[in-house]
């Protein structure tokens, strides 16, 4: 399932993952946004994993902060657009 | 500290075409030779040998590429270390320079403005050619006929490479086939159609490309200071081997699914 957001005044954010018994899997995040280190995107995939489809938009946006590495900068993309983009992918596994 | 242009001595390398993955290379190599000292900053002109679209460090190849149509083509896709859009390369179509500079440069500056900053003396040259340019945060140069390029950052250590493609010309039509460019990304553009998006710089300017990239680096050797300089033997075989062991490999290519 793929989820895009153009984030409003940033770069898209684009998330593809799977749904394995009500969670994430294979999450897969990615775009044409700004992201150090780049060890980040990784992390950000590795903690949305797992994670239940019943979380809402800020207990995600909460699940990607915390994942960040110290000293992390985005440019382009924030834990909330992430957020946002893995909802629209959950919408349209539904659809 | 923060520095200044001046407080630098700026060197520049333009060498013959090389291939799109050992330009990728350069980048990391001349970038972590700024940041340890072995080499002064740099402006890098490139000469494309070879047709290639070049993705950002964190896009997606499968959404981004139609790998297919790439490989009908005979256009190679590459992965550069910095983020951004992707970018699809004729060579002689697009003029693209790298910028290697110590962070001190763009110290206690907004990413906006270490943008604009990196490429005041683009937009300069580009006024000098009756072209009014400016930037469109994030990243974009553009002007009232459209946009010109784009920009990318990053930084390694104490350095920031700053590399930037303009369009010189463009086959958009072949473009569209390769580049997946999806609605969502055209949804704050105002636009249609993602050709008409890019304006190029042979019908702004009616100048030769080579023409547009000699008056770029008149204007930075003006404002900057520029001394003519050389990649090292060193820097090539550094380069040489990254192109082995990364940017030439699938496990990089794909990185980003």
């Amino acid at each position: 399932m793929h989820g895009e957001y153009k984030m409003p005044g940033g770069k898209l954010v684009v998330i593809d993952l799977d749904v394995r018994e009500d969670h994430l899997a294979h999450v897969q995040l990615s775009g044409d946004f700004f992201l150090e280190p780049d060890q980040a995107l990784q992390a950000i995939n590795r903690a949305l994993e797992g994670r239940s489809i019943e979380l809402d938009d800020d207990a995600l946006a909460d699940v990607v902060r915390d994942a960040l590495p110290p000293g992390t900068v985005m440019y382009g993309i924030s834990p909330e657009a992430i957020a946002v983009a893995v909802r629209r992918a959950l919408l349209a596994e539904a659809s | 500290m923060r520095t200044t242009w001046h407080d630098h001595d700026w060197q520049l390398i333009h060498e013959a075409p090389q291939a799109p993955t050992l330009h990728m290379a350069l980048d990391e190599a001349l970038t972590d030779a700024v940041a340890s000292g072995q080499r002064p900053p740099t402006l890098r002109i490139w000469e494309w040998a070879s047709p290639a679209v070049v993705i950002g460090r964190f896009q997606s190849l499968r959404n981004e590429v139609d790998s297919d149509a790439a490989q009908h083509h005979g256009i190679e896709v590459v992965r550069r270390i910095s983020g951004g859009g992707a970018m699809f390369i004729v060579p002689g179509n697009t003029i693209t320079y790298s910028l290697y500079a110590p962070t001190s440069l763009v110290e206690g500056l907004t990413f906006q403005e270490s943008y604009a900053l990196m490429d005041s003396w683009v937009l300069e040259a580009l006024g000098e050619l009756g072209i009014r340019a400016w930037y469109q945060p994030l990243n974009d140069i553009t002007s009232e006929a459209g946009k010109i390029g784009g920009a990318a950052q990053t930084r390694r250590g104490g350095a920031v490479l700053h590399h930037v493609t303009m369009a010189y010309d463009i086959d958009a039509a072949k473009m569209l086939q390769v580049l997946r460019i999806g609605r969502e990304k055209l949804s704050d553009k105002g636009t249609q159609s993602a050709a008409k998006r890019v304006d190029p710089l042979r019908s702004q300017t009616g100048l030769p490309r080579e023409a547009v990239i000699a008056r770029m680096v008149d204007t930075f050797r003006r404002l900057h200071g520029l001394a003519d300089d050389r990649l090292h033997d060193d820097e090539l075989a550094h380069a040489q081997k990254l192109v082995r062991d990364k940017f030439g490999t699938m496990p990089w290519l794909l990185d980003v699914p």
